[in-house]
């Protein structure tokens, strides 16, 4: 495993500021809430490691409080979730999303239109 | 590292202190366990991590380190509690013995590291050994680990809770007859009673250890008290 520093340093960098004032952030505490060892969790932190599943990477930014997509790609991983959302529509969904990449979308043309649709909702 | 003689009340004293102003903060601690890895982290605001020390430093008896300069205790892994539960006396122990090192020996190694005649070290300050002739600095940390885990006035309390009195307990014949039913020898250590090991589980002790400070207490009598005129 190569492990990942950045995204290690930043969990740690976060983690040790919560803990000042809240003991449930301190290694062990934090480690057990997210479902894997302290050493674990302290070889992920220094970099040793690789950062941990996506959806204990979810969990992480739960109690963290950062937002989850963030830390999923600084920990270079892919929600699961997404992968459910295309087997619900294979079809639709898997041409919507060729859709928006063959029109070369850019990142603020995706968003525009995402807003859009959740006007749609309402 | 040559450190100075302490008194054992300097000891304690330092050990109660801290256990003050962590109740201070977080609101006192008036039953055991003594969360003392919070202790470390949250109030002494020092890092905490697990690595395979045994293995980098070529030697199994390394079971925890300290770097003073960065604020960082390293415990070995095979003391993780989450994968191994039944030493996790032994992790807190460890934990506390740094702490040990970090109020007691701190300011000596800051004034080393910034002595210009040294170089300045890469690796830990402290490297702690689990072996039978332990230097002085590390006698001193376990002596401050056994009065963090376990103040006189928590293990008191405690005592009075499970045995029903304030008496001591002669444990003179469960000692032999122990010892006689594993066959250990006079110079092995003393077996742990039942009394020890009951109130090991709640202090999250190792057995051994809370026998120690019972015995230092007085608590558990090792021999029969002779008789006295008016006994």
């Amino acid at each position: 495993m190569a492990g990942n520093p950045a995204f290690g340093s930043y969990i740690r960098k976060l983690r040790e500021k919560r803990k000042l004032t809240d003991p449930s952030f301190s290694l062990r505490r934090f480690a057990e809430t997210i479902g894997i060892s302290p050493t674990f969790l302290s070889k992920i932190e220094t970099g040793e490691l690789d950062p941990p599943a996506p959806a204990r990477i979810k969990k992480m930014a739960e109690l963290l409080e950062v937002n989850a997509d963030d830390l999923l790609i600084l920990a270079d991983k892919f929600d699961p979730e997404l992968k459910e959302i295309i087997k619900d529509q294979p079809k639709a969904m898997a041409d919507f999303l060729r859709t928006a990449r063959d029109v070369n979308l850019s990142e603020e043309g995706l968003r525009k239109i995402t807003e859009q649709i959740r006007k749609l909702k309402h | 590292m040559n450190v100075r003689y302490m008194p054992h009340a300097h000891i304690d004293g330092a050990a109660i202190s801290l256990l003050n102003a962590y109740g201070r903060q977080q609101g006192q601690i008036t039953h055991p366990p003594v969360p003392a890895d919070e202790i470390m982290e949250c109030h002494l605001r020092l890092s905490l991590l697990f690595d395979d020390l045994r293995k980098k430093f070529d030697d199994p008896s390394v079971l925890g380190a300290m770097r003073v300069d960065r604020r960082e205790v390293l415990i070995d892994q095979s003391l993780d509690p989450y994968g191994n539960p039944s030493l996790k006396g032994r992790y807190r122990f460890t934990i506390a013995h740094e702490i040990g090192h970090w109020i007691l020996h701190r300011e000596q190694f800051e004034m080393a590291l910034s002595a210009p005649l040294l170089d300045s070290e890469k690796g830990p300050s402290i490297i702690c050994r689990s072996s039978h002739k332990k230097p002085r600095i590390e006698l001193q940390a376990d002596r401050f680990a056994a009065y963090l885990l376990m103040p006189v006035e928590m293990v008191r309390a405690q005592w009075e809770i499970v045995t029903g009195s304030r008496e001591p307990y002669v444990a003179e014949k469960e000692i032999r007859d122990l010892a006689e039913r594993y066959r250990l020898a006079e110079s092995e250590q003393r077996p742990t009673v039942e009394v020890a090991k009951r109130m090991a589980e709640t202090f999250e002790v190792s057995g051994q250890a809370m026998q120690i400070r019972l015995v230092e207490l007085n608590l558990i009598l090792t021999k029969q008290p002779p008789r006295t005129l008016f006994g």
